[in-house]
């Protein structure tokens, strides 16, 4: 892989892509629920990204991109999904069952919030925590050298 | 009634939550739980002994029909005021037991939420609380049995109680699911009134809740663990083997003892002969001991192998007799274990050969031992006399070898009451060094709460109607009928008093030449200890479990990911394919496809069949990913766009981590294609069966009822034309946060088998 990352062209080409997958995902997570998308789909995406800004630069690149750490991701991400479960009971809704509200916002028109997007939203940090996760995982040459030194 | 229960977990979280200061005066505060449930059941008590049970029925998960149910009737609540008035004198007498030390509030918090499970086992009427109660008894008792876990013994003791107990709480679980099967409801009231028909599934339902009650309650050939868990700290064991944990058994068989008897013929029987066999080797084993905790533990032993065959028998009479002895057995052995706690706590020793001169430097607590011992041996004049009246009353008329059985007990009894108090009062033994209490007992609860349970003994002899009512109730409440048992001082000139008159003189009689009993039972003991024990039983046993564990593991547990796959898949076909072999209906073929899809379908079909001949590695991951995609392209054009975006983008990311592994993989597979032989025919019967499982699918294709509701339901219920997403976050949604809880777990868990994988290839490398 280390011979790919002496590719300018490359290089140049994958940080090109990667800001717009980014967008791309989560475009996805929104859409998801009229238009084939969703909170998986879009976190895959996501991941995809990460990979590529990996491939790019390394582990230095995908913390530029995602500063956070993966395990913050999906605790998050999970406690978000079920949280969202919960509201909707307290809301005298069945467990997970959505609702929604509507309302028009100036110069867009009208908008469709729905419950079920804030679990979408933890699907989605679930599974970019995932690939996060495993890109520094399986990635992370420098800090595997330097201890190897060590 | 539910308060009662949230009462002791209260209790024990606030002793939890102090335990930095609260000392040895948790076990006060631990004694609120008993309290209140001892003022409950006083206050209920005319109630419920009216025939009114108080029932409680609270719904946790409705919408699946899961309840909690609480039933005391007047059997429960005679144990009720047992565990309670027991658990209120033990707690305060604990206060004064122990000293001050870091880890006693913790034992006094797991003493309270054993006291509250015991409750549970005995007010719940539905069949799996009873079970999740009996078994955190067990996790509690584990506890309490190894406090004092720097000794190998108390670990190993608390072990072997937990393993045979627990063996047998889960043989009581499967007897307890056959049985609500076949009875059609789990809650006991509706199985004792509508009792199952007789069939082998309910027989092997008997069987089995019988092992769970004989192991809970120490019965032959089980007992052994109940001498082992005396390592506990005197006053859990005063608690929990005289007065609780070990009554469970005898409960649960008591409970169900009538309907079992009138479904399975077998059960008195069996029921008795385990019964009178405990009893007789439980005495017998108590007279040997030199040790006056392990005394007291066989004769708990034989006590409970009485009490089991009584109030299991489903009689009337029997159960009337056992009742009444339960209550007395109760008072009188928790009096003694306390005694015993006392006299090590100022001696510092239990050892009969060794203790010297307590009769005078400890009075009061010889008069309490006095008192219990009297009753436990059945002297006139104490309640100890009127239960056992009662118990004989039942016996007469049934099979004379039963009641001689009873009486060879009973002459043990006396023998090794009378053991008990000599030993522990008496002159020591010549050539042991003498042990006496360094100082008198403060007038504490060391010295009343024994006294009080003992002197309870004594005045119950004189007023037993105190106890008929209780004891009358709760036989009816379990049998159905009345047993026009008496309890009295003096039963007049009946069968039942030549019995115990004759317990007692024989009994007498031999305490009264100790040397010749001494010579006697030192000489039929060592043609007895030729005879396996239980512990010797266990100690063999145990290595044996370990070994096969070990064996088993080993072979099943190999390490082998291709085993473990191979092994998953072929069970996931085997048992589906054994349901619908035979009568399999003929296939039909779906429609044909366009030539685009058997244009795909022939380059995954290609990529697959490649894959095994292929021998490097980054080859195999690029035509697995041709595989994906030709699927990905197949849900394109058969009109699932979104099943064919997330394919893609799975086997995207799939092929890409891969390539991340295989940096650190040789680049090519070092083994002959004929290795893959066995892969090969796994996964060609897994393929086949796939084929023919999509062809069975499509053969029986019904109606659309599912997907027509979905459809017309996502818009209006949740707002959303895209169904499966709608079915992903909504209608689904339990199983989707399901999976990425997996996917969370899966994450963890690669991250922490491959850093350390990784950092030993580098370091090879």
């Amino acid at each position: 892989m280390s011979s790919l990352r002496g590719s300018a062209i490359l290089e140049a080409g994958v940080i090109t892509v990667s800001g717009p997958l980014l967008v791309f995902s989560v475009y996805l997570l929104f859409a998801g629920h009229n238009q084939p998308g969703g909170g998986f789909a879009g976190g895959l995406v996501a991941g995809i990204a990460l990979l590529l800004a990996w491939v790019a630069g390394g582990m230095e690149t995908v913390r530029r991109v995602v500063p956070i750490r993966a395990g913050v991701l999906l605790g998050f991400g999970l406690t978000l999904a079920a949280i969202s479960g919960f509201a909707s009971m307290f809301a005298g809704l069945g467990f997970l069952e959505s609702g929604y509200l509507e309302f028009s916002v100036p110069g867009v028109g009208k908008v469709k919030v729905v419950s079920a997007l804030a679990f979408d939203m933890g699907v989605y940090l679930v599974i970019v925590g995932m690939a996060l996760g495993l890109v520094r995982v399986l990635g992370e040459d420098e800090t595997l050298d330097a201890e190897a030194a060590s | 009634m539910a308060g009662l229960l949230v009462i002791h977990i209260a209790a024990a979280l606030a002793i939890l939550w102090w335990r930095g200061r609260v000392g040895r005066r948790a076990f006060l505060v631990g004694s609120v739980g008993p309290l209140a449930v001892l003022v409950w059941a006083i206050f209920q008590a005319s109630g419920i002994s009216a025939g009114t049970p108080y029932v409680q029925r609270i719904g946790w998960v409705p919408s699946l029909d899961l309840t909690f149910d609480l039933r005391v009737d007047a059997y429960s609540l005679a144990y009720l005021l047992v565990i309670a008035g027991a658990g209120v004198a033990i707690f305060i007498y604990a206060a004064r037991y122990f000293s001050d030390g870091s880890r006693v509030p913790t034992f006094a918090a797991t003493m309270t939420i054993f006291a509250g499970a015991m409750v549970g086992i005995v007010v719940s009427d539905h069949l799996l609380s009873i079970f999740v109660f009996w078994e955190l008894t067990t996790i509690t008792s584990y506890l309490l049995i190894g406090y004092d876990d720097h000794k190998a013994q108390a670990r190993s003791a608390a072990l072997h109680a937990a393993l045979i107990t627990g063996a047998g709480g889960l043989a009581m679980l499967g007897g307890f699911v056959l049985l609500a099967d076949a009875a059609g409801s789990y809650l006991i009231s509706d199985i004792v009134s509508q009792p199952p028909a007789a069939s082998t599934a309910v027989t092997v339902a008997w069987l089995l809740i019988l092992l769970g009650a004989v192991t809970k309650s120490a019965q032959f050939p089980f007992h052994a663990w109940l001498p082992g868990a005396m390592s506990a700290p005197t006053p859990a064991s005063a608690f929990l083997h005289s007065a609780t944990m070990v009554k469970a058994g005898i409960f649960l068989v008591g409970r169900l003892g009538a309907t079992a008897t009138a479904t399975a013929d077998w059960w008195q029987p069996v029921i008795l002969v385990v019964g009178f066999i405990t009893m007789v080797i439980g005495g017998w084993r108590a007279l040997r001991q030199t040790d006056l905790k392990l005394l007291l533990a066989f004769g708990t032993v034989s006590q409970l192998g009485f009490l089991f065959l009584l109030i299991g028998s489903g009689s009337a009479k029997l159960v009337f007799g056992g009742l009444a002895l339960l209550v007395a057995h109760a008072l009188f052995k928790a009096a003694l274990f306390m005694v015993v706690g006392t006299i090590d706590h100022q001696a510092g020793t239990r050892d009969i050969r060794r203790l010297s001169g307590l009769r005078r430097s400890m009075p009061g607590t010889f008069w309490t031992a006095v008192a219990a011992a009297a009753s436990m041996a059945a002297v006139p004049l104490t309640y100890g006399f009127v239960a056992k009246e009662a118990a004989f009353d039942g016996l007469v008329g049934k099979e004379t070898t039963m009641i001689a059985a009873a009486a060879a007990a009973s002459i043990l009894t006396v023998v090794y009451s009378a053991r008990f108090l000599i030993g522990a009062f008496g002159p020591h033994e010549p050539g042991q060094e003498p042990a006496g209490p360094e100082a008198p007992v403060a007038r504490s609860a060391l010295l009343w709460s024994p006294l009080v349970l003992a002197g309870a003994g004594i005045v119950l002899g004189f007023a037993p109607r105190l106890v008929l009512g209780l004891v009358d109730n709760a036989t009816v409440a379990v049998t159905g009928v009345a047993a026009a048992g008496k309890l009295v001082l003096w039963p007049g000139l009946v069968p039942a008093l030549g019995w115990s008159a004759l317990s007692l003189a024989v009994g007498a009689v031999l305490v009264a030449r100790p040397p010749r009993v001494d010579a006697a039972v030192g000489a039929v003991g060592t043609l007895a200890d030729k005879l396996p024990t239980g512990e010797g039983t266990y100690r063999r046993a145990l290595p044996a479990l370990l070994t096969f564990a070990d064996r088993s593991s080993g072979i099943l547990q190999n390490g082998s990911l291709p085993a473990y796959i191979a092994i998953i898949v072929l069970v996931a076909v085997a048992l589906p394919a054994a349901a619908v072999v035979g009568d399999l209906p003929p296939l039909t073929r779906p429609p044909g496809g366009i030539a685009l899809e058997w244009m795909l379908g022939a380059l995954i079909v290609g990529a697959a069949i490649s894959l095994v001949f292929v021998r490097r590695r980054f080859a195999v991951v690029i035509l697995l990913g041709g595989v994906g995609y030709g699927i990905a392209g197949l849900y394109a054009i058969l009109g699932g766009p979104d099943l064919s975006l997330t394919q893609l983008l799975v086997e995207t990311l799939a092929i890409a981590l891969f390539a991340f592994v295989l940096r650190h993989l040789p680049g090519t597979f070092n083994e002959a294609v004929t290795a893959r032989i066995p892969r090969i025919v796994v996964a060609l019967t897994v393929g086949s069966f796939v084929f023919a499982g999509g062809l069975l699918a499509n053969t029986f294709r019904g109606g659309r009822a599912v997907a027509d509701s979905y459809l017309a339901q996502a818009v209006p219920e949740a707002a959303g034309s895209n169904v499966v997403n709608v079915i992903l976050v909504d209608f689904r949604g339990f199983d989707t946060l399901g999976e990425i809880t997996v996917l969370v777990a899966a994450t963890l868990g690669v991250a922490g088998l491959a850093v350390p994988a990784l950092r030993m290839l580098r370091r090879e490398g």
